[in-house]
């Protein structure tokens, strides 16, 4: 009798703390990565009007938005619901929190989706997210802040220059690939081709919104052209926003 | 002195993107994960007798997860180096490193830059857009934390108008929305210069390599590293053909 009492306690004592730090801690979070583009924006002195960031986040939500309300839904029967104030501050979810979170619960013998699993993950969670912030200290903070020091101005123009494209070709591949859908892939070849080379070309207005008019049109048309099987659905969504 | 030195129209973006309020923001960030885990983990050590978990389990589940994450988190610090040029380390540090991920936050610079006729890293790259392009990230990327403070409680009392949205959507969208997000912006990215093309492909093809390496070789890593390793190389490939 006592000791059902005390588990209960136990477990109930872990939701309620959870349940308040959870998303007070990722709530802190948020204010302050507010402040820091509030700040950026608006009290740098450049002069940025209010109608200029909101036209810039508007294109930016436009999208990815419909991804961001997705992978919560998503993340969450594996996750649960104290780890999810944990990953969605610390990021990397898919490449890094949640393989951290399955080899712990393998090296216990416990499969996700019990309470037991819940605490072997969030535990996980905390000593990957360690890691990670003295990785990034160290390399990124100091040695790689320094290295930036060290190399020719040529070079560092140059980096700066074809980013983009050095970022988006892989990226391209790792998503077509971990997508494992020959048929969205292609979809989304043949709008995104009409959109950047016809749609754009005759409209350059809508050249802002390309990204976002290619999103929408790709989902529209892949919900209509999915294959109408019963193995539909069973692989979660890999992750881009985290 | 670099208070002095804000200039909308300057190329030089390092007064803002260096600007002491940055570095506060920054470490901000990480004391707030710090906090949390310490309150998480004092949460999780008290609770464990009650899910069957003695204390050496929970920090040997501290340390697994620690270990689990050095190769995922050299990884990522291969490619925020490489962004380094373009953001400066405090909005490297807490959007790439963080929070965000390399894909998003430099698509939405990306698009941020677009929207003031501007590009990326290029000689209409200056203060100004660089300021606009780290909001856009940020407040992009707010909405995915607005929305998991949102659905999470929803989804834990077991909301049935969510738990029961047709699975197709749930495979479809994203799928849909990230494929057609990415290869249009690789698309724009031919439109810009036949060294940006260069750039493009080389970085493809060094992903495929990787990932196709890791398949058939056997070495998982190059797969974790593939993103870094493309970055670096594609760079490589365009130094080289602006070289000449």
């Amino acid at each position: 009798m006592s000791s059902k009492t005390a588990t209960l306690t136990g477990l109930a004592a872990f939701d309620r703390t959870t349940s308040i730090w959870g998303p007070v801690t990722l709530g802190l979070g948020f204010l302050v990565s507010l402040a820091a583009a509030l700040f950026t924006a608006f009290g740098t002195g450049l002069g940025i009007t209010g109608h200029e960031v909101w036209t810039a986040f508007a294109i930016v939500f436009a999208t990815f938005g419909i991804i961001a309300v997705v992978e919560p839904i998503a993340y969450y029967p594996i996750l649960g619901r104290s780890a999810m104030y944990q990953a969605f501050m610390i990021g990397n979810i898919a490449n890094k929190l949640l393989p951290a979170a399955l080899i712990a619960q393998t090296d216990l013998g416990e499969k996700p989706g019990t309470r037991r699993a819940e605490l072997i993950a969030g535990a996980a969670i905390i000593g990957a997210a360690t890691v990670h912030i003295v990785t990034l200290i160290v390399f990124v903070g100091f040695l790689g802040t320094w290295l930036l020091g060290l190399l020719p101005e040529g070079l560092i123009a140059v980096a700066r220059l074809y980013i983009l494209s050095a970022v988006f070709g892989a990226v391209t591949i790792q998503a077509i690939v971990s997508m494992k859908n020959a048929r969205t892939t292609i979809i989304a070849a043949v709008v995104a081709a009409i959109v950047v080379y016809g749609v754009i070309r005759i409209a350059p207005a809508l050249t802002n919104y390309a990204t976002a008019i290619s999103v929408i049109a790709v989902i529209i048309v892949a919900w209509f052209a999915r294959k109408r099987t019963a193995t539909d659905a069973t692989e979660a969504p890999a992750s881009i926003g985290h | 002195m670099h208070r002095f030195a804000v200039d909308p129209g300057s190329t030089d973006i390092s007064p803002v993107s260096f600007h002491p309020v940055l570095w506060i923001c920054a470490a901000a960030v990480f004391a707030v994960i710090v906090l949390q885990s310490v309150i998480y983990l004092r949460a999780i050590r008290k609770a464990a007798s009650s899910a069957n978990l003695t204390d050496e389990q929970v920090m040997g589940s501290v340390r697994r997860g620690g270990i689990a994450a050095i190769g995922p988190s050299l990884a990522v610090a291969l490619v925020a180096i490489s962004l380094l040029p373009l953001f400066s380390t405090p909005a490297v540090l807490t959007r790439i490193g963080l929070v965000g991920s390399a894909a998003f936050d430099v698509a939405a610079a990306g698009l941020a830059a677009q929207s003031q006729g501007a590009m990326l890293g290029g000689p209409t790259y200056t203060q100004k857009v660089f300021a606009i392009g780290f909001a856009a990230m940020t407040l992009g990327g707010l909405v995915w934390m607005l929305t998991a403070l949102i659905l999470t409680p929803i989804l834990a009392k077991g909301d049935k108008t969510l738990r029961t949205v047709n699975p197709a959507i749930m495979t479809v969208v994203p799928t849909a929305a990230i494929l057609a997000a990415f290869i249009t912006l690789a698309l724009t990215e031919t439109t810009k210069s036949g060294v940006h093309v260069l750039t493009l492909l080389v970085s493809a093809a060094v992903m495929g390599l990787c990932i196709a390496g890791a398949k058939f070789l056997k070495k998982p890593w190059l797969r974790e590293w593939g993103l870094g390793i493309a970055i670096f190389v594609a760079l490589a490939a365009a130094f080289l053909a602006t070289a000449k």
